[in-house]
């Protein structure tokens, strides 16, 4: 099993992951809430199987409302599918316009690489200039963001 | 920073409706009602996602007038350029718990479904 972060281009964030399973099993894990529920929610938040809607079907909505274990805070994500190609594509898209497209490649050997690629990430949490305005000005990142969302 | 400012601030870069909102407020200072408007939201709706934020350190709100002008606060603001950070964390995560999901199923015979 191997972890891969590529270096990220402005406003993208790709993760690659290779898993010990064949690409079937993979992608019915990533579109069936009784599989995402056993590791949509990161270290020590759940995502409890009636909090995962997901309709899986082009333009069809895929939400989700994660719960923080220790204090119960709900983080809801919402999506609607715009890719779906099993076994080999799977694409949504959240309502700020950000992009998530993942992709299924079957190595060959019984294992199955996956690469999340996330686009259109919000402005003000992607660029060098604006990381440089939150550390010194405020007038600066604004300046910045100006010329970024329309 | 400690760590339960840092989980307060990322639960609230973890709504997407939240992150809209700072980005509207880097373009300057807006009342709750001008917030409202191009979200499609009650006041009470907004009211309570500027709660999180302002607890979270990466809002303020002004105490004169009735409209309470909310202001980006740079100082909390530090904290979320490190969001897309966080965000490729959440996925190395759950690609962690995949693995660890996808162990199981191939261990569990196929007539018996998935293991709870």
């Amino acid at each position: 099993m191997t972890a891969t972060a590529t270096p990220e281009d402005l406003g993208e964030v790709t993760v690659v992951r290779v898993f010990d399973a064949p690409r079937e099993l993979v992608y019915a894990c990533m579109t069936d809430p009784k599989h995402l529920t056993h590791f949509w929610g990161p270290t020590g938040v759940s995502t409890p199987i009636e909090n995962i809607t997901l309709d899986l079907r082009i333009g069809g909505v895929f939400e989700t409302v994660m719960v923080n274990d220790a204090t119960g805070d709900e983080y809801p994500s919402k999506g609607v599918f715009t890719e779906i190609a099993p076994p080999s594509v799977l694409a949504w898209e959240e309502p700020s316009g950000m992009a998530n497209r993942s992709t299924f490649v079957d190595l060959g050997d019984g294992r199955t690489e996956v690469t999340i690629h996330q686009t259109n990430v919000p402005a003000m949490f992607r660029a060098p200039e604006a990381r440089a305005g939150f550390n010194s000005s405020l007038d600066r990142f604004a300046a910045y963001l100006a010329t970024q969302v329309g | 920073m400690d760590e339960s400012q840092l989980d307060a601030t990322f639960a609230a870069l973890a709504d997407a409706t939240r992150r809209a909102i700072l980005a509207k407020l880097a373009h300057g200072e807006v009342t709750v009602n001008e917030l409202a408007q191009p979200f499609d939201m009650s006041l009470p709706a907004i009211s309570k996602h500027l709660k999180v934020l302002e607890r979270a350190g990466l809002i303020s709100r002004g105490r004169n007038g009735q409209f309470r002008p909310c202001r980006l606060e740079a100082d909390g603001l530090d904290v979320a350029t490190d969001w897309i950070e966080h965000n490729r964390q959440i996925w190395t995560d759950r690609f962690d718990k995949l693995s660890a999901h996808l162990r199981e199923l191939q261990k569990t015979p196929s007539t018996k479904g998935t293991p709870s």
